[in-house]
């Protein structure tokens, strides 16, 4: 059945967390919006297969790390017994929850959910192929936040499930006795960090020289440290040049330290990075331009090369986090609305949930030094914070990036436990241009992991009570 | 990204573009000069601040430019993704023409520029504000710890703004407004030739124009018997050229002035006319006086309180030649506290300087001549601001200088 074209002004397609902001933040300022995802459940990749199930695999399994701990601070626990049934219903229990409150908090809002796919008729219409029926919808903007998903290189797709990526892994079918896990970005460590706690036999192949680029060496060292110790091989330089199904196991061509080896394994992850989900669109019927990896070309406005319609997200690449989708969706919102809002200067912090996490925001110090901006460091070593130690967690770092001769915060990364929550202090500083003065001034409460920030910024200028650090002159 | 024109230094806001170095396409290192301007006292590169490579040029060369103003695009140096054409609305910072600091109020021309070339500080809040506005932040001078602009900052910026559209500043041209109306066509009485006014000699104009019709000036005039002076100098003028030397009454001048300034400190002092204070300045940046092919340039020799007479014959006759070959950069003309003007070489008895704001006082020398009695008498003159400095002060002024000149210390000529 085809319906008459419903008008509406602005149509988001992508239920993700950049589309679903972006879709009530427009419905907030009093436009009538329609909502489309292919997905039934909204949330995107994020909520479904993404940040929210890693972190409760993360969570879950994380008291298996921590029991094994206990043992040296005289209180031992008897070996888990695993059901990973249960685990996994507990996961998606936490899934069904976040993604029944976006389609209620859309709901309250006003703003119509569509499920189906969309498809650009032109700068005008979308077709949405919805289990009732074809619809069309007559737009006066569109914003575009179609995501991304994981990609799986050719040589690596056998059709073989044992060959995952990240959307498969998070489904724990099972825990094979030996996991290769190609690509040491931050999803590589993450999942690799849950199977090693459930029992897997991982080795890690990075083709680049360290794992988590991107991260100062001086922070990732602390995660490195933990794969080393958990991880059976950590193997970076290392290049997979070939894989095939070998009864129920992967067999593995890889060259590392020179040689040529071929190993077996019972699962093998991939995760190598991600693809945009723009193909199949029907972008070529508006004027949306790409470029050569298939991303949305956007201006600092979020508009793209079509006047009617602006993306945001994973679809137009840079970093792919939720919380920077979250932002693009506001500016492009008010940029539809005429306010004269441009994303420029905005501080997108980095988590990763290792063990330890690693966060970072702002400017890094293998940033400043690669593009030549003279930077000073000011470092705090966690081993010196009784609250660190009194929890034994003592393995961290929380680091300053100031600005020679104003002393202005431009970067924070920190190492250790529960950086991802500490790290916001640390965007509210750079965000708000504050000095490493600001932060010395501050007083954060005694004990806490907090207190890391304001004893690095103490450190600096050489008055921290808890570490010597001879004032540079 | 876009390249503006940065701080072009004191007083200086605009410029002509005389060479531009690169054109589209080419990829340009940070620090690469792009432009070459001639603004107000020299001809200045203007370089890169960034890597890329260059998607539009802004400027042609003979473009009057003014600080803030864009010259180049810069694109990713990867020449991956140029944004599309942003729509109509995309926000562009008006180009700001900033008056001549004293018309309006003393904000005058401020450019924000961060050692890290980070966007100068603010909160969110505070930014998105300057958004919506379409206010160029880095035009905004923050009073907060580290130099953070506060929402009073950005407040006061705008009243600023609407201060001076509705008193309708314009920066005052070479002809002072009384004489500005109808060209006379002079060519009925004979005939004329016409030269366009260079942006030098324009520049001068108004920094003589604002500075004469703003302080009121009193000078007073001395005269100092500099003949056991000259002597001195005799005797030491060949050591100090075997040392690359060249040592001249105006070094011995600026000798003595230094310690003069220090027992009058007023004379080495700055009025803020916005609050109303004096600043007294605990250094000695003289200002030396050149005379140019294009006109009138005053680089400064910064420091002198802590040079010996060596370093300052030596770097004054650097200072000068580089001026002459108009190779002075911009620093060197900035932050001068006191200016002399030494027209002896040329001739002619007193005269009355104009003092160099916003420096409260100049001193004018001039060419000296043999008394009855055998003498060499140099007459000489300095002009103060009278809002700062009483007649007084004027006068004990010069008699501390012609002692000071008249008593000069050998200690302070030997090698």
């Amino acid at each position: 059945m085809v319906s008459k074209p419903v008008q509406v002004d602005i149509v988001v397609l992508g239920a993700g967390p950049g589309g679903y902001a972006a879709a009530f933040y427009a419905a907030d300022k009093g436009r009538k919006v329609v909502l489309i995802d292919q997905d039934k459940k909204l949330g995107g990749v994020c909520l479904n297969r993404g940040c929210i199930p890693s972190k409760a695999l993360l969570h879950a399994t994380k008291l298996v790390h921590e029991s094994e701990l206990s043992k040296s601070r005289g209180i031992e626990f008897a070996k888990p017994k695993i059901d990973l049934d249960k685990l996994r219903a507990w996961k998606d229990g936490i899934i069904d929850k976040l993604s029944q409150g976006v389609a209620g908090t859309a709901q309250r809002r006003g703003v119509e959910v569509l499920t189906g796919r969309g498809y650009f008729e032109d700068s005008d219409t979308l077709r949405v192929e919805t289990p009732e029926g074809q619809r069309f919808i007559k737009f006066q903007k569109a914003i575009i936040a179609v995501g991304s998903k994981p990609a799986l290189p050719k040589a690596f797709d056998l059709g073989n499930p044992r060959v995952m990526t990240s959307t498969e892994a998070l489904e724990i079918e099972d825990v094979p006795k030996s996991l290769l896990i190609v690509g040491g970005g931050y999803i590589g460590m993450e999942l690799g960090t849950v199977y090693a706690a459930l029992g897997s036999k991982i080795v890690m192949v990075e083709a680049l020289p360290s794992i988590l680029a991107g991260a100062d060496a001086d922070l990732a060292r602390y995660v490195v440290k933990y794969a080393e110790k958990n991880f059976s091989a950590v193997r970076l330089g290392t290049k997979v040049s070939k894989m095939a199904t070998s009864g129920k196991q992967i067999k593995v061509s890889m060259e590392f330290d020179g040689k040529k080896v071929e190993e077996l394994y019972d699962r093998v992850l991939v995760s190598v990075g991600r693809a945009s989900n723009t193909a199949d669109l029907g972008l070529k019927n508006t004027k949306v331009q790409m470029d050569e990896k298939g991303f949305i070309k956007v201006n600092t406005r979020l508009e793209t090369a079509d006047p009617k319609i602006v993306a945001i997200g994973d679809a137009v690449g840079g970093l792919m986090l939720a919380h920077k989708a979250v932002k693009e969706g506001r500016i492009a919102v008010e940029a539809i609305c005429g306010e004269s809002s441009v994303y420029e200067n905005v501080v997108i912090p980095a988590v990763v949930f290792t063990e330890p996490e690693l966060a970072w925001c702002g400017l890094t110090e293998s940033e400043a030094r690669a593009k030549n901006i003279e930077v000073k460091i000011a470092r705090f070593p966690w081993g010196a914070s009784g609250r660190a130690l009194s929890t034994d967690r003592g393995e961290g770092m929380t680091k300053l990036v100031l600005e020679p001769e104003t002393d202005r915060i431009l970067g924070v990364g920190i190492a250790g436990a529960g950086a991802g929550d500490l790290i916001s202090e640390g965007v509210l500083a750079v965000e708000m241009g504050a000095t490493a003065e600001d932060l010395a001034q501050t007083v954060h409460p005694h004990p806490t992991l907090s207190e890391t920030l304001m004893e690095a910024a103490e450190a600096f200028y050489g008055h921290s009570s808890h570490i010597f650090t001879p004032k540079k002159s | 990204m876009d390249i503006k024109i940065p701080n072009l230094g004191e007083g200086a806001d605009s410029g002509t573009v005389v060479s531009i170095y690169i054109k589209e396409g080419d990829t340009v290192k940070k620090d690469q000069t792009l432009i070459e301007l001639e603004n107000e006292k020299a001809v200045a590169p203007i370089p890169s601040t960034q890597d890329g490579v260059v998607t539009k040029v802004l400027v042609k060369v003979g473009d009057k430019v003014t600080v803030g103003q864009s010259i180049v695009s810069l694109g990713a140096g990867n020449g991956s993704a140029s944004a599309p054409a942003p729509s109509a609305r995309t926000v562009q910072a008006p180009s700001y023409q900033a008056p001549a600091p004293s018309t309006v109020l003393s904000s005058g021309v401020y450019q924000y520029s961060s050692p890290s070339g980070s966007p100068p500080p603010a909160s969110p809040s505070v930014r998105k504000l300057a958004q919506d506005l379409g206010i160029d932040l880095s035009r905004v001078r923050g009073t907060e710890n580290g130099g953070r602009i506060s929402l009073a900052d950005l407040r006061n910026f705008v009243q600023y703004l609407q201060n001076l559209a509705l008193h309708g500043a314009s920066p005052p041209k070479i002809a002072a407004d009384t004489v500005a109306a109808a060209s006379v066509d002079f060519s009925k009485w004979g005939p004329v030739h016409k030269k366009a006014v260079s942006s030098l000699r324009q520049k001068i104009a108004q920094k003589m124009t604002e500075s004469w019709t703003t302080i009121p000036h009193v000078t007073q005039f001395e005269d100092v018997d500099i003949t056991v002076l000259m002597d001195l100098r005799k005797k030491y003028v060949a050591a100090y050229e075997k040392k690359g030397a060249k040592l001249t009454l105006t070094s011995f001048i600026l000798k003595a002035l230094v310690s003069v300034l220090k027992k009058y400190p007023m004379f080495n002092a700055s009025l803020d006319e916005n609050t109303q204070e004096v600043v007294y300045k605990d250094y000695y940046h003289l200002g030396v006086a050149v005379d140019t092919e294009q006109g009138l340039i005053v680089p400064v020799l910064k420091d002198v309180d802590k040079k010996n007479l060596t370093q300052i014959s030596k770097e004054l006759e650097e200072l000068a030649e580089k001026t002459r070959a108009r190779k002075v950069s911009i620093d060197d003309l900035k932050g001068g506290t006191f200016t002399v003007s030494n027209l002896g070489g040329i001739g002619g008895s007193y005269f009355t300087p104009i003092i160099n704001k916003p420096e409260v006082a100049i001193l004018g020398v001039s060419k000296g001549k043999k008394s009855s009695d055998g003498r060499l008498v140099l007459p000489f003159g300095v002009s103060y601001d009278h809002r700062v400095i009483d007649g007084a002060d004027g006068a004990r002024f010069v008699i501390a200088l012609a002692q000071a000149l008249e008593s000069f210390d050998e200690k302070e000529v030997k090698l």
